[in-house]
C-alpha cells in the first residue's frame, strides 16, 4: 500500500510466508494418509482453508470428495476419511457417530482427525468416552494466523470472545501465545511490548515462557516489527458498540465481511446471482474508499466513474494501431475497474437504502448523545421506541449496551422496563441473552443509590483490594464499572469542534465516527506509543480497572532511529471492528505505520 | 486322551506350564556332558557339542559373531547356523593341539599358539597369514594378547607365561621380559596394560612421532627443534643453527606438529612440557600456524594428567581418550561420584552448560537425594544452593528421583524450585498431590494440563470433594463447566446446585426447556423449575418473565388449537400482530390487556399492522379511538412508507405543532411547511425546510424563507 503522506513508510513484512507455511503443513498432514481420501471440513474452516489451499491443491494430494461437517449422516463411500475441524466437542461427537455407525455395519475404514489450530485434551477425552479413540488418528494443523490483507492478520477464532469474556475459559490464550511465538520466529523478536487487560497479560506471559524455553532462536535477528501492543476487547466495548460509518465498516455491518471476503447479493450485483468478492488492498477501487467516511464515498465513486468514462472515450479519435494498443493493453484493466466500480456503487446504494429505512440519522444522533452523555432520558425513550417498533433485535441490544456502558449501568427502573419491552418484542428466549450480557459486563444495572461519585469511590476501593491480590475470580467483570465518562474526559475522546467537522480532510481519528468520538482503544494505543510507556496514564488505567494488567517491556538498547521500529503490531484479544482498523490506519499515516490482528 | 492335561503344571491361578519330549536321541560321546562345550542356535537350529575345546574365541566379521574353537589339531568356526572346519593358511605342520588363541582389539587379526611352541598370526578371516614365529616353548602360555596401535602397520603379539613375557612379531627375534610377580594382560586400543600385585604397566609400540624425535642421532625436524629449544634455553647460539637447518629444509611446521603430537604420547608431565615448549618455541618462527592443535593438546594433557593421578586412577592414553570422547570420560567420573573434578574439567574446557556443568550437577543432585541421613530441608537447600537456576537443570527430574527413593516431601520441596509449573504437574499427580498439581497446572496457563489434572481429581475424589476443589479454582471450574455444557449436562446441574447458584440453575432449566422438551407440558414444567430457581436467586424479574413465558406458551397453544396457524414461540409482540393481521382484533385487545402491553407499544403495533394490511379505514378509526400516545407523526411516516400520500396528509394535519414541519415535509408540502416554520420563527425548522427546497418549483418558497430570516434578523 502506498501512502502519499509518508513516502518513507516502512515496508511491511511478507505475511504470505504464513500462508505458505500453513499450506505446506497441511499438505504434509494429508500425505500422512496416503491414497485417496474424502475430506470433511468444518463450515467455519472452509473460508480460511480456501485462502490457504484451493480445491485443486487438495485434489493433487489425493483428496477425492469434499464434505461439510454437519449433523447429517455422511454418504462417503471412500475407504479413508479425513476430518479437518476446530477442537470442539460437538465435532467429536459427529465423528464418533460416523465411526460407530461404520462399526455397526461391520465396516472398517481409516479415519484421521486434523485439529486446527490445536487439539485439546477434552476432545481426545470425548473420543475416548465414545469408544473410538483407538480407531482414529489425531493430528494438529497449527494454522493460527491468516493474513487477510497486507496489513491485517486474523486468527479466525470467533469463539474466542465468548469463551474467554463470557465463560472465563482460558484455553485459547495458549493459542495466542503460540501465534505470537510463530510471528517472532518468522519476523524477529519484538523489541517493545505493551499491553492492557488480563488476557493480554496472560497471553504475553505464556508467550515469554515459550520464548525462554527455546531461547537463542530469535536472538540476534533483526526485528522487523518494532512494537507490539496487546489489548483486551473488554477494555473498550464502547467502540465496538458504535455504528460504523467508514465504508469498510458499513459493508461489514450490512453484508458481513467474513474471512476478508463478502457475499454481495443480487441487489448489489444487479444481476440474479450473488457474488463473492475479496476485499483487500488488491481491489484498487475499494482500497481508496475503504477507510473513508461514507459521506465521501459517493462523490469519490462518481468522480471515478467520470474518469473511467473519459478513458473509454479516448478511443473515439483513435486510428487502427492505437485502437489495437488500447484493446490489448488498457481495455482489460479498464473493464476490471469498471466491474469493481459498479459493484461498489451497487453496495453503496444498497447500504443507503437499508440505512434510510431504519432512520440511520436518528440512530447516529442517539449514539452521539450517549457518547457525550446528554439527553439521557431522550435517548432512553428512543431506545424504547426502537424496541417497540422491532427495528432490529441486534441494533436494539447494541443501543442498550451502549447506554449501560456509558452510564455505568442502567438505573433499575430502565433496566427492568427495557428488558421487559425487549422480551415482548423479540421473544422470551432473550432472558438468557440478558443473563449472558450481564455476566460479560455489557448490560448491567446500577446498584440502587449509586451515584457516579459513589461508584467511583467504590471502584477505587476495589482496585486497592485487587492490588492486595484479593480478586481471583475470573469473572471480575461482574464487579467492573466502565467509568466511560471519566475516561472520555481524561483522554479527550469527544473532540471539541468549532463549526463543521470536515470529514474530507480528517484531522484526528474521530473521523471514523463522523467526528464525534475518538475510538477509546485506538486512543489508548496512540497515547502509550507516544510516551513509550504507561507513564502518566495511571489514572486512566485505574479507571479501566486494569491496574494490575497494564505492562510495558522494552529492550535495553533502544535504537529509536531504526527503520523497522516504526512498525507496530496491535493485537485485539476478542476481535476488532473495521472502524478501529481505519482509525489505526489513519494513525499510521499520520505518525507511524500500524497493522493489527484480531482473533 | 482322557489324561491329556496330566502333564500340565499350574502356576498361579490362571496359567499352566508343560514339558514334553520332541524326540528321543543319544549322544555318541565318550566324555560326560559337563566336559563338553555346547553351542546351539535359536529357532530350533542345530546343536553343536564338542569335547571341551582346548581353547576358543569370539570372532566378529561383517557384524556377525562367530566362534572359533580348537579341538585337538582341528579348528572349527561356528556361527548361528553351521559349524565348519577351517585351516589357517600356511600353518606349520605337526600341530596336535592349539593352546591359546587371541583376537586383536579391532577383531581384524588372529593369533594361534600351538603345542609345538609355534605362533601363527594372520587375519581373523583365516584367509591370510601375516607372519609366524617359533618360540620353542611348549609350555602353555597363561595369556596371549595382541599389541597394536591404530594406523600402524606393525603387528605384534604379547605372550605371557608364569614368569616370562614375550613380544613377538614379524621378526626372527622376540622381546622378552621377566615377570617378577603374577601378572595379567589387558589388551587396549593402542597397547597392552600389564598389572600385577604391585605394578601397573603399559606396553605399546612407540608412536612414530616419538620415534622420530627421540631416536638416537635422529635428524628429523622435530628432533632438531627439541634440540634447538634446549640450546636456546642454555642461551647457546647452536639454537639458531638448528633452527636454520630446519627452516632451510622448510620443515618447521612439520617439526612443530611432531613435537605437539609426541607430547600427547608422553606419560611424564616433564617430558610433555619440554616437547610443548619446543613446539611453542618453533611456532614463534612461523607466520601462520593455526593455534588450535597446540591449544587443544595443552588442554587435553591437562585433563589426562588430572585423571591419571593415582587418586583417580584412570590411566588413559591420548589415543584412548580421543576414542572415548570427553562425554564418556565425564560419565565415568560421574559414576565414580567424582563430581568436583568433572565440573572442573567442564569449566576448564568451557563445555556448554547443558552438556557440561548442568548435567553433572543434575547427576550430583540425583545422588544427593539418596542420602537418607540428611534432612529434607537440608538436601533441598543444598541442591538449590548449588544448582540455582542453572539452565538445563530439570528440578522435576531430580524430584522424580527423590520420589523414586521414597522421599515424597523432599520431592515436593524440590519441585518448588522448578520454574516451569507445567513440569511439576505429572510428578505431583504421581505422588497423589492432585490439589497441588491443580494449582500448578493453572499457574502454567496450559488448559490441557489443567484438564488432565481435573480428570485425575474426578476419579480420585468423591463428587462432593471434587466440586469443593473446583469451587476454589475458578479457572478450572469454568473449564470444567464448558466441558460439561457439551458433554455432561447433568454434572453441570449438580455443579450449580452445589454452589447454590440459582441464577445459573434457572438459565440451565430455561435452556433445557428449549433443547430437551418437545411437548408443551414438558416445556412449561421446565420453565416452572426455572422460575422457582430464579425466585431462590432473588431475581424477581427473571422469575416473572419466565412465568409470563409459561402463560404465553399455554395461550399460544390454545390459539393454535382454536384459530389454527403458527403461534408457538412467537414473541408477545408478534403474537398480537399475527392476531391483528388475522383479523382477530378482539383477541388481540384481550391479549394486550392480559399481558399489560404498554399503550405506546400497542399503538405502534396496531399502526404498523393495519398499514401492512392497508386497512386505512380501520386505521383511521383506531387513530380516533383516543388521543395517540405516540403522536401522529408516526402515522404520517408509516403511511408514506406504504406510499399512501392521501392517507398521510390526513394525519399530517393532526400532528402537534412541534412536529408539524417534519410531517408536512414528509408528505411533500414544502410551501405549507415553510409557512409553519416562519410562523414558529424557528431557525432550525427554517433551515430544514430550506434543505428540502429543490429545483424551480420551490424557488418561491425558498425566497419566502430568506425574506422571513432577514426580517427576523432586523428585529
Amino acid at each position: 500500500m502506498a501512502f502519499p503522506h509518508r513516502p518513507d513508510a516502512p515496508e511491511l513484512p511478507d505475511f504470505s510466508m504464513l500462508k505458505r507455511l500453513a499450506r505446506d503443513q497441511l499438505i504434509y498432514l494429508l500425505e500422512q494418509l496416503p491414497g485417496k481420501k474424502d475430506l470433511f471440513i468444518e463450515a467455519d474452516l472452509m473460508s480460511p482453508l480456501d485462502r490457504i489451499a484451493n480445491v485443486s491443491i487438495l485434489k493433487q494430494h489425493e483428496v477425492d470428495k469434499l464434505y461439510k461437517v454437519e449433523n447429517k449422516p455422511a454418504l462417503s463411500s471412500n475407504e479413508q476419511l479425513c476430518f479437518l475441524v476446530r477442537p470442539r466437542i460437538k465435532n467429536m461427537r459427529y465423528i464418533a457417530s460416523l465411526v460407530n455407525a461404520d462399526k455397526l455395519a461391520g465396516r472398517t475404514r481409516k479415519y484421521k482427525v486434523i485439529f486446527s489450530p490445536q487439539k485439546f485434551y477434552a476432545c481426545e477425552m470425548v473420543l475416548e468416552e465414545e469408544g473410538i479413540y483407538g480407531d482414529v488418528s489425531c493430528d494438529e494443523w497449527a494454522f493460527s494466523l491468516l493474513p487477510l490483507d497486507v496489513d491485517l492478520l486474523s486468527m479466525e477464532l470467533p469463539e474466542f470472545f465468548r469463551d474467554y469474556f463470557l465463560e472465563g475459559d482460558q484455553r485459547w490464550i495458549n493459542t495466542v501465545a503460540q501465534a505470537l511465538h510463530l510471528l517472532s520466529t518468522l519476523y524477529g523478536p519484538f523489541p517493545n511490548c505493551y499491553g492492557i487487560g488480563r488476557c493480554a497479560k496472560m497471553a504475553y506471559e505464556l508467550w515469554r515462557n515459550l520464548e525462554e524455553e527455546e531461547d537463542g532462536e530469535t536472538k540476534g535477528r533483526r526485528p522487523e516489527i518494532g512494537h507490539i501492543f496487546l489489548l483486551d476487547r473488554d477494555v473498550d466495548f464502547v467502540t465496538a458498540l458504535c455504528s460504523q460509518v467508514v465504508y469498510e465498516g458499513l459493508v461489514d455491518d450490512t453484508f458481513r465481511i467474513k474471512c476478508g471476503s463478502v457475499d454481495f447479493g443480487p441487489e448489489v450485483t444487479s444481476s440474479d446471482k450473488s457474488l463473492k468478492v475479496l476485499l483487500n488492498a488488491e481491489d484498487k477501487v475499494f482500497n481508496e474508499i475503504r477507510n473513508e467516511h461514507f459521506s465521501n464515498v459517493f462523490g469519490f465513486l462518481s468522480q471515478k466513474a467520470r474518469n473511467l468514462q473519459a478513458q473509454y472515450d479516448r478511443r473515439r479519435g483513435m486510428d487502427i494501431k492505437q485502437m489495437k494498443n488500447f484493446v490489448s493493453q488498457e481495455l482489460k484493466g479498464l473493464k476490471q475497474e469498471h466491474r469493481l466500480l459498479s459493484l461498489h456503487i451497487g453496495a453503496c446504494e444498497s447500504i443507503m437504502k437499508k440505512k434510510t429505512k431504519q432512520d440511520f440519522q436518528e440512530l447516529i444522533k442517539t449514539e452521539h448523545a450517549l457518547l457525550e452523555g446528554f439527553n439521557i432520558r431522550e435517548s432512553t425513550s428512543y431506545i424504547e421506541e426502537h424496541i417497540d417498533r422491532q427495528v432490529s433485535p441486534i441494533e436494539s441490544l447494541r443501543l442498550m449496551c451502549l447506554l449501560s456502558i456509558t452510564e455505568n449501568g442502567l438505573i433499575p427502573k430502565d433496566y427492568r422496563s427495557l428488558k421487559t419491552q425487549y422480551l415482548q418484542s423479540y421473544g422470551p428466549e432473550h432472558l438468557l441473552t440478558f443473563s449472558n450480557l450481564r455476566r460479560a459486563g455489557l448490560l448491567t444495572e446500577q446498584a440502587p443509590g449509586d451515584t457516579l461519585t459513589a461508584v467511583e469511590s467504590k471502584v477505587s476501593k476495589l482496585v486497592t483490594d485487587k492490588a492486595a491480590g484479593k480478586i481471583t475470580d475470573a469473572f471480575s467483570s461482574l464487579a467492573k464499572r466502565s467509568n466511560f465518562r471519566a475516561i472520555s474526559k481524561k483522554l479527550n475522546l469527544i473532540p471539541r469542534v468549532d463549526g463543521e467537522y470536515d470529514l474530507k480532510v480528517p484531522r484526528d481519528m474521530a473521523y471514523v465516527f463522523g467526528g464525534a468520538y475518538v475510538p477509546l482503544s485506538c486512543r489508548i494505543i496512540e497515547q502509550v506509543l507516544e510516551r513509550r510507556s504507561w507513564q502518566g496514564l495511571d489514572e486512566v488505567v485505574r479507571l479501566l480497572n486494569c491496574s494490575d494488567f497494564a505492562f510495558t517491556d522494552m529492550t535495553k538498547e533502544d535504537k529509536a532511529s531504526s527503520e523497522s521500529l516504526r512498525l507496530i503490531l496491535v493485537v485485539f484479544l476478542g476481535g476488532c471492528t473495521f472502524s478501529e482498523i481505519s482509525a489505526l490506519r489513519f494513525l499510521g499515516r499520520e505518525k507511524v505505520r500500524c497493522w493489527r490482528r484480531s482473533p | 486322551m482322557d489324561c491329556y492335561t496330566a502333564n500340565w503344571n499350574p502356576l498361579g491361578d490362571s496359567a499352566f506350564y508343560r514339558k514334553y519330549e520332541l524326540y528321543s536321541m543319544d549322544w555318541d560321546l565318550k566324555e560326560e556332558l559337563r566336559d563338553c562345550l555346547v553351542a546351539a542356535a535359536p529357532y530350533g537350529g542345530p546343536i553343536g557339542l564338542q569335547s571341551a575345546p582346548s581353547c576358543w574365541t569370539v570372532l566378529c566379521q561383517d557384524r556377525v559373531a562367530h566362534i572359533l574353537l580348537a579341538v585337538g589339531p582341528d579348528l572349527y568356526l561356528l556361527d548361528h547356523a553351521a559349524c565348519s572346519a577351517v585351516t589357517p593358511p600356511g600353518l606349520a605342520p605337526g600341530v596336535s593341539s592349539f593352546l591359546q588363541m587371541a583376537v586383536s582389539f579391532t577383531y581384524r587379526h588372529l593369533a594361534l599358539f600351538t603345542d609345538t611352541g609355534y605362533i601363527w598370526m594372520g587375519t581373523a578371516s583365516l584367509k591370510e597369514k601375516l607372519c609366524e614365529f617359533n618360540c620353542n616353548i611348549r609350555a602353555p602360555p597363561k595369556q596371549m594378547v595382541w599389541c597394536s596401535r591404530p594406523r600402524s602397520k606393525e603387528r605384534a603379539v604379547v605372550v605371557a607365561w608364569e614368569r616370562r613375557l614375550m613380544v613377538v612379531g614379524d621378526a626372527p627375534e622376540s622381546i622378552q621380559f621377566v615377570l617378577d610377580e603374577d601378572s595379567y594382560l589387558v589388551p587396549e586400543l593402542d597397547g597392552v596394560r600389564i598389572f600385577s600385585r604391585s605394578t601397573h604397566e603399559f606396553l605399546h609400540e612407540v608412536p612414530a612421532a616419538s620415534e622420530e624425535i627421540f631416536k638416537i642421532a635422529s635428524m628429523a625436524p622435530g628432533a632438531l627443534l627439541l634440540e634447538a629449544q634446549k640450546e636456546y634455553e642454555k642461551e647457546s647460539q647452536k639454537a639458531d643453527e638448528y633452527l636454520r637447518e630446519i627452516q632451510e629444509l622448510g620443515q618447521l611446521t612439520q617439526a612443530v606438529q611432531q613435537c605437539i603430537e609426541a607430547a600427547g604420547h608422553e606419560h611424564q608431565p616433564d617430558m610433555q612440557k619440554s616437547l610443548l615448549r619446543a613446539a611453542s618455541f618453533g611456532k614463534c618462527f612461523l607466520d601462520r600456524f593455526p593455534p588450535d592443535s597446540f591449544v587443544h593438546m595443552c588442554q587435553d594433557l591437562r585433563v589426562l594428567n588430572a585423571v591419571r593421578d593415582y587418586h583417580i586412577g584412570i590411566p588413559l592414553t591420548y589415543s584412548q581418550y580421543k576414542q572415548l570422547t570427553i562425554q564418556v570420560l565425564l560419565d565415568r567420573l560421574v559414576l565414580r561420584r567424582l563430581y568436583p573434578l568433572a565440573i572442573q574439567i567442564c569449566e576448564y574446557l568451557r563445555l556448554p552448560e547443558v552438556q557440561g556443568v548442568s548435567r553433572i550437577l543434575a547427576h550430583w543432585a540425583c545422588y544427593k537425594v539418596q542420602q537418607k541421613d540428611v534432612s529434607d530441608e537440608d538436601v533441598a537447600r543444598a541442591i538449590n544452593q548449588k544448582l540455582g537456576d542453572t539452565p538445563g537443570v530439570s528440578y522435576s527430574d531430580i524430584a522424580a528421583r527423590a520420589y523414586g527413593c521414597g522421599r515424597t516431601e523432599l520431592a515436593i520441596k524440590l519441585l518448588e524450585y522448578e520454574p516451569r509449573s507445567g513440569e511439576q504437574v505429572p510428578l505431583l499427580l504421581k505422588m497423589k498431590r492432585s490439589k497441588l498439581a491443580l494449582s500448578k497446572a493453572i499457574e502454567s496457563g496450559d488448559t490441557d494440563l489443567v484438564f488432565t489434572v481435573l480428570l485425575h481429581l474426578k476419579n480420585e475424589l468423591n463428587r462432593g470433594d471434587f466440586f469443593m476443589t473446583l469451587r476454589n479454582q475458578p479457572m478450572a471450574l469454568s473449564l470444567y463447566r464448558q466441558f460439561c455444557k457439551h458433554q455432561e449436562l447433568e454434572t453441570l446441574k449438580d455443579l450449580y446446585n452445589q454452589d447454590d447458584n440459582h441464577q445459573e440453575l434457572g438459565s440451565f432449566h430455561i435452556r433445557a426447556s428449549y433443547a430437551a422438551e418437545e411437548r408443551i407440558e414438558g416445556r412449561v414444567a421446565a420453565l416452572q423449575t426455572a422460575a422457582d430457581a430464579f425466585y431462590k436467586a432473588k431475581n424477581e424479574f427473571a422469575a416473572k418473565a419466565t412465568e409470563d413465558q409459561m402463560r404465553l406458551l399455554r395461550l399460544q397453544r390454545r390459539l393454535e388449537d382454536e384459530l389454527g396457524g403458527q403461534f408457538l414461540d412467537l414473541s408477545l409482540h408478534d403474537t398480537v400482530t399475527t392476531l391483528i393481521l388475522g383479523g382477530h382484533n378482539k383477541r388481540a385487545e384481550q391479549l394486550a390487556r392480559d399481558f399489560r402491553i404498554p399503550d405506546k407499544r400497542l399503538w405502534w403495533l396496531k399502526l404498523t399492522a393495519l398499514a401492512d394490511l392497508e386497512d386505512w379505514e380501520e386505521l383511521e378509526k383506531f387513530s380516533k379511538s383516543k388521543k395517540s400516545p405516540i403522536g401522529y407523526l408516526p402515522f404520517v411516516e408509516i403511511c408514506m412508507k406504504q406510499h399512501n400520500k392521501y392517507e398521510a396528509k390526513k394525519y399530517a394535519s393532526r400532528v402537534g405543532p412541534e412536529q408539524k414541519v417534519k410531517a408536512l415535509l414528509l408528505v411533500g408540502d414544502v410551501a405549507q411547511a415553510a409557512d409553519v416554520a416562519i410562523e414558529h420563527r424557528n431557525e432550525a425548522e427554517l433551515s430544514l425546510v430550506l434543505s428540502h427546497c429543490t429545483g424551480a418549483t420551490d424557488g418561491a418558497t425558498a425566497d419566502k424563507i430568506q425574506r422571513a430570516r432577514a426580517q427576523a434578523q432586523k428585529k
